[in-house]
């Protein structure tokens, strides 16, 4: 009687094992990532209906009932989900990358990420690509310095969002003196100061306070200056890494200052706190707008793209993000509109501004090398 | 009929084997095999029996493991300490009170764990009044802070895991005939006495399964760590999530789980050993 039941139970179980296989079988392709089989293809273009969804950082439009998301949505008849669930590129992309491999978008018709990202997420063919017909607002206003851009010489998968740059807020209540990276190191402010989890921002505004050339930098540069970093997070320095929500600890008054991107004002909404042009180092970035493979409703996605390079739209834009903006004809009308704005260095930055800033700079070297240097930057964030 | 008879404990059988067999078995099936790949993301991970992954994961982690026992046996105590007077108070009260006070446990699982969790850190803010009494009573410094400290990460761990905690010692608790405790003290016994040779071993399974159901979901936290911890409190939950979503190295993520699920696992069964089976059947085996 015994016997026939462990038989009985040893049959069960080898046939949970054989479902399990082939179950397995069925769903698992050969290789994890190594980027998508998908040809590349090319965004379809037409008359705007249905519904959207676009992902992009938090503070980066006017997502109210009177904003600009309202305003499209009403003029194309299109319903909108304007998701902010970006906060950081790697994470995001991390989040995202395996639905990307598999040749879905998650849903959404159009991200806002980082050049870098963007280029990366093209070579991995997680990218359509556009036909310039379909996108004819953007190039009547796209300014001359934006039509090109060294990730993607043809403009054929991102068009500038917005970009800015990448500096040290201030709370000019507590800690009026800080100008520059060196600063923050100032035992004075142990644990008071934030920096960026973003290790192109952070990493090459370090080098250039250590006097290390960013754009020229070999592998050990990269990694001598995370293992200095990893100094000042180890004594408490440092008080944490942070994605976007270091503005939360800035609005808290529980830092004194954090490196941060020079739009966020109306993130951390206090009077007191300033960005600032490290005196030793500065950085810029731009975001850039892409379609991912798969996506839904290109055509809502395309018309965004062209509403948003209206010069009256895009000054809306700009007023409210206060970050740089690629379009044509915007300082016009922010000058007549408000002469403070229009005039802002940081929204229309003069070339001396941004004369010799690094711009997110990858790691030198091979896929592995890269790999290597984001691993030890990985061991400093997760301390 | 009599074939078919046979069979229906099997029948009884086929949810739960399908349940675990989904969302148990095959998803370790995937996690298995994505451990034993190689290579990088941008050239994909390819199959090859790469077993290196498994003592790879575990170089430059040590700290961040040896850290997440402590934060979680800390805050397991803690909670114990806390939920056990508490689910005796509530145990020993009026039936009405009893369905107040147990509410007022469950209330704020009503509110998402995260949003909790951010809350704390707003409370707990530098410059909140929370942090100048700590402050003025001295159990902060003066220029001292309480977020972006080990006690943070710590004190959210026990805050977040507490009604796990007080559910099961309650359970037993109310279960507990005080007519026992009642015999003991007329047998001489003092309270303590009492306490520790009745009460104890009779809600000894609540405070067993108290202490799993904390101490196990505590050990992989990483959210704790993320919003009320700084620079030097990450766990190993953090380490696998960075592995995941930062540096993309897949298999050497899916090693690192596995081996901390049989760290668990391990620690589970000991724990179970020295606690003894008796205190997980509780009274039914002394019965028989």
């Amino acid at each position: 009687m015994s016997e026939t039941r462990t038989i009985r139970t040893l049959i069960v179980a080898a046939l949970m094992l054989a479902a399990a296989v082939l179950i397995a079988a069925c769903g698992g392709g050969d290789t994890v990532g190594g980027g998508s089989d998908e040809k590349v293809t090319t965004a379809k273009g037409g008359k705007p209906t249905g519904e959207v969804t676009i992902s992009s950082w938090p503070g980066y439009i006017d997502p109210g009932k009177n904003g600009t998301v309202a305003e499209f949505e009403e003029r194309y008849g299109v319903d909108v989900s304007y998701i902010e669930d970006i906060t950081s590129n790697v994470q995001f992309f991390g989040k995202l990358q395996p639905q990307l491999d598999q040749g879905q978008s998650g849903e959404r018709s159009l991200f806002v990420v980082t050049d870098w990202l963007a280029k990366q997420m093209y070579d991995l063919g997680y990218l359509e690509e556009f036909s310039h017909d379909d996108l004819q607002t953007v190039f009547e206003n796209i300014l001359p310095a934006f039509e090109k851009s060294e990730s993607d010489p043809g403009r054929k998968f991102s068009i500038p969002w917005q970009g800015g740059l990448t500096g040290i807020w201030v709370d000019t209540a507590q800690a009026p003196e800080i100008r520059s990276i060196e600063d923050l190191f100032d035992p004075k402010y142990k644990g008071r100061i934030t920096f960026l989890d973003e290790m192109r921002d952070t990493v090459p505004l370090v080098m250039q306070y250590r006097g290390i050339d960013p754009s020229n930098a070999s592998k050990q540069e990269w990694l001598d200056t995370i293992a200095f970093l990893k100094d000042a997070a180890d004594s408490g320095q440092i008080r944490r890494f942070a994605d976007n929500s270091y503005t939360e600890d800035l609005t808290s008054g529980n830092v004194v200052a954090a490196i941060g991107w020079s739009g966020d004002a109306s993130l951390i909404g206090r009077e007191s706190v300033e960005w600032r042009k490290p005196t030793d180092a500065c950085d810029t970035f731009f975001d850039q707008m892409v379609i991912p493979v798969g996506a839904p409703n290109t055509a809502a996605a395309l018309a965004f793209m062209n509403f948003v390079y209206r010069p009256e739209v895009q000054a809306d834009i700009a007023a409210y993000v206060n970050y740089v903006t690629p379009v044509a004809g915007v300082q016009e009308i922010l000058v007549k509109r408000d002469p403070e704005l229009g005039n802002n260095e940081l929204i229309f930055p003069p070339p001396s501004l941004t004369r010799g800033c690094s711009a997110d700079p990858n790691p030198p070297g091979s896929a592995q090398d890269q790999q290597d240097v984001t691993e030890a930057f990985q061991d400093v964030v997760t301390g | 009929m009599t074939i078919g008879r046979r069979f229906i404990p099997y029948w009884l059988l086929a949810p739960g084997a399908v349940w675990l067999l989904l969302f148990f078995i095959v998803p370790m099936y995937f996690m298995g095999e994505l451990a034993l790949r190689s290579g990088t993301f941008e050239t994909g991970f390819v199959f090859d029996w790469q077993f290196s992954n498994f003592p790879d994961s575990l170089q430059g982690n040590e700290e961040q493991i040896v850290r997440s026992c402590w934060y979680a046996g800390l805050a397991t105590i803690l909670a114990l300490l806390i939920s056990y007077p508490l689910a005796y108070a509530i145990a020993q009260a009026s039936p009405r009170w009893r369905i107040l006070l147990l509410f007022a446990v469950i209330a704020p699982f009503f509110t998402t764990y995260l949003i909790r969790t951010i809350a704390w850190k707003t409370i707990l803010a530098d410059q909140s009044p929370i942090v100048d009494v700590l402050q003025y009573m001295q159990l902060v410094p003066d220029d001292g802070r309480v977020l972006a400290t080990s006690g943070a990460v710590i004190a959210g761990l026990t805050y977040n895991f507490l009604p796990f905690m007080i559910l099961p010692i309650y359970a037993s608790i109310e279960r507990l005939d005080l007519r026992l405790v009642e015999a003991a003290k007329d047998l001489y016994s003092s309270s303590t006495q009492a306490f520790l040779r009745v009460t104890l071993p009779l809600t000894a399974p609540g405070i067993v399964a108290g202490v799993l159901l904390t101490f196990i979901p505590a050990f992989g936290d990483y959210v704790n760590a993320t919003i009320l911890g700084g620079t030097s409190q990450a766990m190993i939950g953090n380490k696998i999530q960075s592995l995941y979503l930062f540096e993309r190295d897949y298999p050497e993520a899916a090693a690192l789980s596995f081996l901390m699920m049989a760290l668990i696992l391990v620690v589970v069964l000991v724990y179970i050993r020295l606690a003894g089976t008796d205190a997980f059947m509780g009274e039914e085996e002394e019965r028989t």
